[in-house]
């Protein structure tokens, strides 16, 4: 019985989360992770709680999941609604100075708001020209002129677009339409790949070619003497 | 496809989560629980020990079979009250304590009725 209300409750919340989930956890506001807990919650209870029926469990999950999707709806559609009930990202540090009023409005007290800051990677306040609190509650900030960093455009470096690399073996199996998709075929890939001495795919575990038309090739024998070990403690592995 | 393979699984659960009203109906002569219940009353009422008796294993072999079908769907509360007025029944039966027996029976019924509900 377990087993049945098991695969029922899992595979809806499976269906459900995919419908009103298609944000990523770290953009989660607060009453999004509340949701989130009450649905895992009903659907575990659907699960194992065989005192009652399994229908009304499954008719709550239906009913929050509903709910959490039109949610999701109004906020897209009406952004007076979406400041309501998602909030809006305030200013805490303006032009170097905290704002006292607002970070006591945000229920945030100075030594969040500085943790915060370190999370970011800036120690010294005195670095920080803007801080924004997001409705998610990750602090945004922007760095003081003289504190950001040089960039190639600062430098009048020229610099060549990087693209983003395609696979094309994957595994020692050979991704064909990716292959298509460049213009390759299989000839001219196992042409490159002898000239860095590789004579079969199956030796291979990832080839990707990235835009400026250089391979990355990574064989399943690294032919490493001395493999880096960064755990500290002895352990079971 | 993309939508089909959800939504029949949806539906799929639904069916299954509801078929309980559906599935305690009786398929054979020898499954139909109010009848067997009624029966088993008329015969405590007149103290035809024998055929009550008969009709309380008849009962259990059919509620053991309907069991497996409704247990999807019914609160396991229900099964088990209904299976313990069985026992307390069949307990009567051997003392032929005549008002228990029909109270457990009403009971019994009770239970039968809010099976998959």
């Amino acid at each position: 019985m377990v087993l049945v209300r098991s695969i029922i409750g899992f595979f809806t919340l499976l269906i459900f989360t995919r419908i009103i989930g298609k944000e990523q956890l770290s953009q989660l506001t607060f009453f999004d992770y509340v949701l989130g807990i009450t649905i895992g919650s009903i659907a575990g209870t659907l699960t194992t709680d065989l005192s009652s029926r399994a229908w009304p469990h499954w008719v709550g999950l239906l009913a929050w999941s509903a709910l959490g999707y039109l949610m999701e709806l109004i906020t897209l559609k009406w952004h007076y609604a979406a400041k309501m009930l998602e909030g809006e990202p305030v200013i805490v540090i303006m032009k170097g100075k905290i704002m006292e009023k607002v970070l006591k409005k945000a229920k945030y007290r100075a030594s969040d708001i500085l943790a915060l800051l370190r999370n970011q990677g800036v120690f010294d306040p005195n670095q920080v020209e803007y801080a924004i609190i997001e409705p998610n509650g990750q602090l945004s900030i922007l760095k003081k002129p003289e504190f950001q960093p040089v960039t190639p455009k600062d430098m009048n470096i020229q610099v060549q677009d990087s693209g983003i690399s395609t696979e094309l073996v994957y595994d020692g199996i050979l991704i064909e339409e990716n292959l298509r998709q460049l213009n390759k075929d299989k000839d001219w890939l196992m042409n490159e790949l002898r000239q860095h001495g590789v004579y079969s795919l199956s030796e291979v575990f990832l080839v990707a070619l990235n835009s400026e038309g250089s391979l990355y090739i990574d064989k399943y024998e690294d032919h490493l003497t001395k493999v880096t070990d960064i755990g500290d403690f002895k352990g079971p592995f | 496809m993309v939508a089909a393979i959800p939504i029949a699984t949806l539906i799929l659960f639904i069916g299954i989560m509801l078929s309980g009203d559906f599935l305690k109906r009786p398929l054979t002569q020898k499954d139909n629980i109010p009848q067997m219940i009624q029966s088993i009353s008329d015969n405590v009422l007149m103290e035809q020990w024998d055929e009550a008796e008969n009709g309380t294993k008849e009962l259990e072999t059919a509620w053991k079979a309907i069991v497996h079908r409704v247990q999807f769907s019914s609160e396991r509360d229900e099964i088990n009250n209904f299976g313990t007025c069985l026992a307390r029944l069949k307990g009567t039966m051997k003392t032929h304590d005549k008002n228990s027996a029909i109270m457990e029976l009403s009971e019994a019924l009770d239970h039968w009725n809010n099976l998959g509900r």
